[in-house]
């Protein structure tokens, strides 16, 4: 606690600090809507549905601080999947499946990061091309039928749990965040991200190898779709064509855009993303304790998007009569790198 | 109208050559689309087959202007089907209650609840400053738990409609389907209105560079409200077409449909950072995509590998699109002095 | 330390009164106080689908009947992944029973059967989920009574001759794609030896892509005899492309539709007949069922039954299954008396 505590006095205006605030707030509230809440097991196991999402939001926060936007994600997500399943059921080893799943994740965000960092097509364009086009290898692969039954060796990275309480998957989502962390804060290539994605003209006569960096982000985001095809077939232990086809893409994007990632690119971190998975599943966990209804969980996620960044802009608004800052698009040239947050609070 | 004095009308010359060569360019690929599903697909070249199309691509269009005018300011509106639906089932909810209502009422009230949703998108965006993108992503989610929690898990079904409603679909003026002249309309307006109206001129003053256009004292926030609110007042519109397409509503109306509309946007030209784009090229694309699909349909694909080539074709689309622009652009650019605002970078710093 | 504690307050507040303003009157208040009775969750593909709801209708008539207490929730998209969160969040509230209709039979299974280990008795209802993964499953009518009767339908509205398409769901739906496997099975009599099956398309349960699919049947199959969409959202679509056409003689439509969303193609002549078994019932049993279980009146063993209230006798069959509705055709004469 105390730490996260130091942490808020100091830059209270820190978003990270501010998710804390609403993570504990979103806590107090699901407590009051249902007594089952607070339980250990409850706790512990709260965001497993949810590792998938934190893990391709992840991916995506890489292309996203760059100024660019990969819709294509799930897609992917669905390809590696199917193919590790297929993979395995023809009779390979399914480490070695999951292997060639990831590598064909990573061709498949390359050939995203290709159009865009060579071609120059505008990301959006690109993406939403291959959202359908992924989704359709997925199915020319797998077709209409469901793949189940893998070892549980391998099923055990998403859906295990250590002594049957503290789920697998939640330490593989702490990992990440702690190696992503560290590449992106702490890394030349996550400063080149920074820098690319304030302005991109100003990086590369900068020297910075703008175009190999942002193919480089988009095999990031590709690669990271592959390990969620890795939790998302342990967790459920079966794949189908039509996996995380539905507002899956949705629940990402919200993951990084409230984890504060500016969506125009030059801010954001991977704590921040990790943050708000958490919020996002305490308050999804209390409301289904409470029965709430499907679509008011949803109206209440859409809400709270709004609400935080309007606060945000609040008080931002409030500080920046103060202080020089502003996190306005244009305004961030050095900023970044004082802005980026360090390891150090990567673990939580 | 010409709106002497601001930078986007300096570079009009230049502008207007670019948009015509890119129209041309859609223009083209979907000649040859017609052409080579003609060749190879039967019954593709005939009379019912287009009139299908045409009732298929109404929507799309309809939604696709208004959310043109959002994408020109460097915006987006996600939510339009969230939208659609909520207009859908409360304008059809009002007619199978009282079936005396005149559809032309109906079609006002969804158009109305269009309207009342794009407002709020507007003000969240230009007077709460939060990006488009994220605003509109969060009322995506609420709007449609509003039309769950309007209908209750109720629903309409086509025996609570009127006769009269029911036959809209299949009425053809002409020989176009009723909702086809419904998009022609729209279509036309919205056009128009983009090419003269000197309000809507700022939407690619605003889009081309905010700073430049709030300098030369246009209303940037007054505009962008404006945009929004005509992109939710027409994909209230949409909504009401959908209605008098299917003659039946529910939860799951019109959902992930934002998806058409945007792909039909940006595969018409539209720059997806704002500044550039026509309604002829928004149209033109959306006929292009529903093309597509319909022959892929009839040369009896197999599901799976239609939907792979349905993508693939819009990743070429855009990427020669892409190239050809950056072609057009460094031809007009060594002509004349670079004079203009860099359209594809970011503004500077 | 107070000073955190009032921010925190503060914060509270806020997020609460967001939520409040948000849910004010729609939800149901997370209600802890224990009932006579047991608590039985009935979790659908997706919440807001008139099929769905009118399980509920029954569902809940069957708890009123038996002093249950039956609480009906889940996603607002039929896609199996997002049961699952649901599943477990049931299961932590304690809920005795958990009734599933299944998205995905393979997704939810290691959810129910980290139910299943908790003492949660798990039954799945008009799709079933992994035979390990429940104790029981409720089925609708006999899936190849189901694929059989449909081509049945469509065959003596054609004279047992020529081409015709299925409009299906998605390519991955487990029902249609039991039921298309018997279509195809049936096909194989000498009854219907001149009626070919020349294309499955999907309309993916999504009314544009449906309509869509239905025109480019119509258009790319000149010599197109029938459609059979057994699914209602695919059925209606097809209704209504045929009637727009003015092809409904030509094109026979059939196929599962809920009654009042066909009712206006029947009455207009444009679909003659076509298949549902009573969705109210279906929750009815489904209830029923759940309450024989926990009460310990069933174990799951085949060949034990058990009276489902108002509709007798029910047995449980071969793999856990039991059949709780009997299969129903709707034609002009019966439509009206459907109410579902």
């Amino acid at each position: 606690m105390s730490p996260v505590v130091g942490l808020a006095r100091r830059a209270i205006v820190r978003w990270e600090a501010l998710l804390v605030v609403m993570i504990l707030a979103a806590g107090v509230w699901s407590w009051t809507l249902s007594s089952f809440f607070l339980r250990r097991a409850n706790l512990l196991d709260l965001a497993t549905p949810y590792i998938f999402i934190g893990l391709v939001a992840f991916g995506l926060t890489f292309v996203v601080v760059a100024g660019e936007i990969d819709i294509s994600v799930m897609s992917i997500m669905a390809v590696a999947a199917v193919s590790i399943a297929e993979i395995w059921s023809a009779g390979v080893d399914v480490w070695l499946a999951a292997l060639a799943g990831l590598g064909v994740a990573v061709v498949l965000g390359l050939a995203n990061g290709l159009l865009v960092g060579l071609l120059d097509v505008p990301s959006l364009a690109v993406t939403l091309g291959t959202l359908a086009a992924y989704r359709g290898l997925a199915y020319v692969i797998l077709g209409g039928s469901s793949i189940s039954g893998l070892p549980t060796g391998f099923t055990d990275v998403g859906g295990g749990y250590i002594s049957n309480e503290l789920p697998d998957a939640l330490l593989v989502l702490l990992a990440f965040a702690l190696v992503l962390g560290v590449l992106l804060h702490a890394t030349r290539f996550g400063r080149y991200l920074y820098a690319i994605g304030s302005t991109r003209e100003v990086a590369r006569f900068s020297g910075i190898p703008v175009a190999r960096v942002r193919v480089t982000i988009f095999a990031i985001s590709g690669l990271m779709a592959g390990f969620a095809a890795i939790v998302y077939l342990g967790f459920f232990g079966s794949v189908q064509a039509d996996a995380a086809s539905g507002s899956e893409l949705i629940d990402v994007v919200t993951a990084v855009v409230l984890g504060g990632v500016d969506i125009f690119g030059g801010s954001g971190s991977i704590l921040g993303v990790l943050l708000a998975l958490i919020l996002i599943a305490v308050l999804r966990n209390g409301m289904q304790l409470a029965n709430l209804g499907g679509a008011t969980q949803d109206m209440v996620i859409g809400g709270l998007l709004v609400a935080a960044i309007l606060a945000g802009n609040v008080l931002r608004g409030a500080q920046s009569r103060g202080l020089p800052w502003t996190r306005a698009r244009y305004a961030r040239k050095e900023v970044t790198q004082a802005e980026t947050p360090g390891v150090h609070s990567s673990g939580t | 109208m010409k709106a002497p004095g601001r930078p986007a009308v300096s570079a009009q010359t230049l502008v207007s050559a670019v948009f015509r060569l890119r129209e041309l360019g859609i223009g083209i690929a979907l000649l040859l689309t017609v052409v080579l599903f003609s060749v190879r697909a039967t019954n593709f070249a005939t009379v019912s087959n287009w009139q299908d199309i045409a009732s298929d691509v109404a929507v799309v269009i309809v939604v696709a202007v208004g959310e043109t005018m959002v994408v020109l300011t460097r915006n987006i509106d996600l939510s339009v089907g969230s939208i659609a639906g909520l207009s859908a089932y409360l304008s059809a909810e009002t007619l199978s209650t009282h079936h005396g209502v005149p559809i032309v009422v109906m079609a006002l009230i969804a158009v109305g609840v269009g309207l009342a949703a794009g407002l709020v998108n507007g003000l969240l965006v230009a007077v709460g400053r939060i990006p488009a993108i994220i605003a509109t992503l969060a009322t995506l989610s609420i709007y449609r738990g509003l039309v769950f929690q309007a209908t209750g898990g109720d629903y309409v079904f086509p025996n609570e409609l009127p006769q009269s409603f029911q036959n809209l679909a299949a009425e053809k003026p002409l020989g176009l389907p009723f909702l086809a002249w419904v998009a022609l309309g729209v279509a036309l307006v919205g056009g128009a209105v983009l090419r003269w109206a000197p309000w809507a001129r700022d939407f690619y003053a605003i889009g081309s560079s905010p700073e430049a256009a709030r300098l030369v004292a246009v209303p940037v926030v007054r505009r962008v409200i404006t945009a929004f609110a005509i992109s939710g007042a027409l994909a209230g519109l949409g909504g009401f077409m959908f209605a008098v397409r299917f003659a039946n509503v529910d939860t799951n109306t019109a959902r992930g449909f934002e998806f058409d509309v945007i792909t039909a946007v940006v595969i018409g030209g539209v720059n997806v950072f704002g500044g550039s784009g026509t309604i002829l090229g928004v149209t033109l694309g959306a006929l292009l995509v529903a093309t597509i699909d319909n022959g892929f349909t009839l040369l009896k694909f197999s599901e799976f590998w239609k939907i792979f080539f349905e993508g693939t074709a819009i990743v070429v689309a855009v990427t020669l699109d892409a190239l050809l622009k950056g072609r057009v652009q460094d031809a007009l650019r060594r002509r004349r002095r670079p004079a203009s605002i860099p359209r594809e970078q970011e503004a500077p710093a | 330390m107070s000073r955190k504690r009032l921010r925190l307050l503060l914060a509270a507040v806020a997020v609460v009164a967001l939520a409040a303003g948000l849910t004010a009157g729609l939800g149901n208040a997370g209600s802890t106080k224990v009932q006579a009775g047991y608590k039985i969750f009935l979790l659908p593909k997706q919440i807001g689908q008139p099929v769905f709801n009118t399980n509920n209708q029954g569902a809940q008539e069957a708890a009123k009947a038996l002093g249950d207490k039956v609480t009906y929730n889940g996603p607002t998209e039929a896609v199996g992944s997002k049961q699952v969160p649901f599943i477990d969040t049931a299961v932590r509230q304690g809920f005795n029973a958990i009734i599933i209709s299944a998205d995905d039979p393979n997704a939810v299974a290691p959810a129910l059967k980290r139910a299943m280990a908790k003492g949660v008795k798990v039954i799945s209802y008009d799709s079933d989920a992994a035979p390990n993964a429940r104790n029981l499953f409720v089925s609708g009518p006999d899936q190849k009574a189901v694929g059989f009767a449909e081509v049945e339908w469509l065959g003596s509205q054609i004279g047992y001759k020529g081409d015709f398409a299925i409009l299906s769901a998605t390519a991955t739906a487990t029902n249609q794609n039991a039921w298309i496997g018997y279509m195809k099975q049936a096909l194989k009599l000498p009854k219907y030896k001149n009626m070919k099956l020349v294309k499955i398309a999907y309309g993916n349960d999504n009314d544009t892509k449906s309509l869509q699919e239905a025109q480019g049947l119509l258009q790319a199959y000149p010599d197109l005899r029938g459609i059979i969409a057994p699914t209602t959202v695919g059925i209606a679509a097809a209704a209504r492309v045929v009637s727009q056409a003015k092809k409904c003689s030509a094109v026979r439509v059939t196929g599962l539709g809920l009654p009042s969303q066909m009712k206006s193609y029947v009455k207009s002549g444009c679909v003659l007949k076509f298949g549902l078994w009573n969705e109210k019932d279906f929750g009815y049993v489904a209830v029923q069922t759940a309450h024989a279980l926990l009460a310990g009146k069933l174990t799951g063993k085949p060949g034990q039954s058990f009276v489902a209230g108002r509709l007798g006798k029910r047995t449980v069959g071969k793999g856990g299954v039991i059949i709780g509705v009997p299969p129903f055709a709707w034609t002009k004469k019966t439509i009206d008396s459907a109410g579902f």
